[in-house]
């Protein structure tokens, strides 16, 4: 249970595991992408949704911490430094001398999660904010930010190259469209359970389904450009009825209420 | 281009934008059922609003000397959080039938019209009072001009580069503007939040007592846009393309 505003509160997921998922499984599926022929931008995709839970579960705990902003505005930042680090990280690798593009995400994720650090930092010793878990959670949410950014521009690119994600996702103007997409995505959970009965695995269901309904969308704005763009669309709506109806199904379970007595009769109603 | 100029322009407009911030009346939840002034939203929306049509209408001034860029991006931004706060004002005057008032001060610094009698017993006033809405602009004109200052320097950073330069036959780099579009916008949102941050959530506007935490905003402004902007010459290795 944790109460927004009331801050700390035992979390029914471990953030340990979210971690591991979102920044480990996120990265491996997102460099599945170059080296899975045909199937590759699917797995960047899934690698973008596991990086949503993870945002959506770092975004529960902090957040639950009662900001004074609302839940949404964390998620805006982090989403903003995530493509500060993305984009700088893919154009900026080039530092380290020719060959060694692919190094690029993931020296994007490592500069999203510094800066998040940093101004994280700043709120707590210049602003002064009292939330312990402020600097971490900033941390994992702007990772959370970047790898899910990532996943998503090589799921339209259909590959991890500068070149093609510059081309296929930044000229077009998609980036924009990702950056409020994704922080809808990890931030809308939370903002839509919190409350005294907030349920950690409850939460992170509804986080599910918005990552894979943001993974069908992904998968439209691939049309053109690589031709599996239809499997990451259906597999993403597929998910998305299951996680969704899962949702459905344990917030249906947790309305005591519900659960305990039924719906009136029909003829009441 | 020089790097330096690069990180200062993006410090410069961090700290325009967060200070802007400070100027708007961001009203949050309470404002959103009319019980206290403001628009009934937090900055990340409203930031979201102006910052972004004020990066569009920079973005539309592509090419012209830098004061025009400032310009176009100051009006842009101004002109829709006006906007904002004037449909606004008619759903609480004519929607939910409140006076526009602060119960921050006793008479409107602008207009000098009497506050405390409108103000409902129990709420922190309504709607966006006179006051409001010209610190509402000029939070809007201040917050626009950073943005456009940080799209202005970062575009012709990336048009020097062959990766971003103007394709011939063309007068505008996409690539680039686009880039430099979604970096402003990134800058936009790290410091109205970090503005955000510091006034509480909310803020009516320079009448504010809160308004007094305007140097302890601008320094954390000033920080955290330094490291974008050192993280931002980055782009101007302009890929591997």
């Amino acid at each position: 249970m944790s109460v927004a505003g009331g801050g700390g509160g035992t979390s029914s997921v471990d953030p340990k595991q979210t971690l591991l998922l979102g920044l480990i499984g996120g990265l491996i599926l997102l460099y599945l992408v170059p080296f899975v022929p045909v199937l590759g931008p699917l797995f960047g995709a899934l690698g973008a949704v596991l990086a949503i839970i993870w945002g959506a579960d770092a975004i529960a705990r902090v957040a639950s911490y009662g900001l004074g902003t609302g839940v949404p505005s964390i998620g805006y930042m982090s989403l903003a430094i995530g493509i500060v680090g993305a984009v700088a990280g893919l154009t900026g690798v080039v530092i380290f001398g020719s060959g060694l593009e692919l190094l690029g995400p993931v020296f994007g994720v490592v500069l999203a999660m510094i800066v998040g650090a940093i101004v994280a930092l700043v709120g707590t010793k210049v602003i002064k904010m009292k939330i312990p878990i402020l600097v971490r959670c900033t941390v994992e949410l702007s990772g959370a930010a970047a790898i899910s950014v990532l996943g998503f521009s090589a799921a339209i690119a259909g590959s991890l190259e500068t070149a093609a994600i510059l081309t296929t996702v930044i000229t077009t103007g998609y980036i924009g469209l990702l950056f409020i997409l994704n922080t809808m995505a990890i931030q809308h959970p939370f903002n839509a359970c919190l409350g005294p009965q907030e349920d950690r695995t409850r939460t992170l269901k509804l986080a599910a389904s918005t990552g894979f309904i943001s993974m069908a969308l992904v998968g439209i704005l691939g049309i053109g450009v690589n031709d599996i763009w239809w499997v990451i669309t259906i597999i993403g709506a597929i998910a998305w009825f299951v996680s969704i109806s899962a949702f459905i199904q344990s917030s249906t379970e947790d309305a005591a209420s519900v659960a305990w007595t039924g719906w009136w009769p029909e003829e009441e109603m | 281009m020089d790097p330096l100029i690069l990180i200062g322009a993006v410090t410069v407009g961090g700290v325009l934008i967060g200070g802007g911030v400070h100027f708007i009346p961001v009203g949050g939840a309470p404002a959103a059922i009319a019980t206290a002034t403001g628009v009934g939203t937090g900055t990340a929306m409203l930031a979201a609003g102006s910052g972004m049509t004020g990066l569009i209408t920079a973005a539309a001034a592509t090419g012209s000397p830098l004061e025009l860029v400032l310009l176009a991006g100051a009006a842009g931004a101004a002109l829709m959080i006006g906007i904002t706060m004037l449909i606004g004002n008619w759903v609480y005057i004519w929607g939910v039938g409140t006076v526009p008032v602060s119960a921050k001060v006793t008479k409107d610094p602008i207009t000098g019209y009497e506050q405390e009698k409108y103000v409902t017993p129990g709420t922190e006033g309504h709607g966006i009072p006179t006051v409001c809405f010209v610190s509402g602009i000029i939070g809007g004109l201040l917050g626009g001009v950073g943005g456009g200052l940080i799209y202005y320097f970062l575009y012709n950073g990336l048009v020097e580069l062959p990766a971003f330069a103007v394709a011939a036959g063309q007068t505008v780099s996409v690539p680039a503007a686009m880039v430099a579009g979604i970096f402003a916008l990134a800058v936009f949102f790290v410091n109205s939040v970090v503005a955000s941050y510091n006034i509480g959530g909310t803020i009516e506007g320079f009448h504010d007592p809160k308004f007094k935490r305007l140097p302890r905003g601008a320094l954390a402004c000033i920080i955290a846009s330094l490291v974008i902007g050192i993280v931002g010459v980055l782009l101007l290795q302009g890929g591997a393309v």
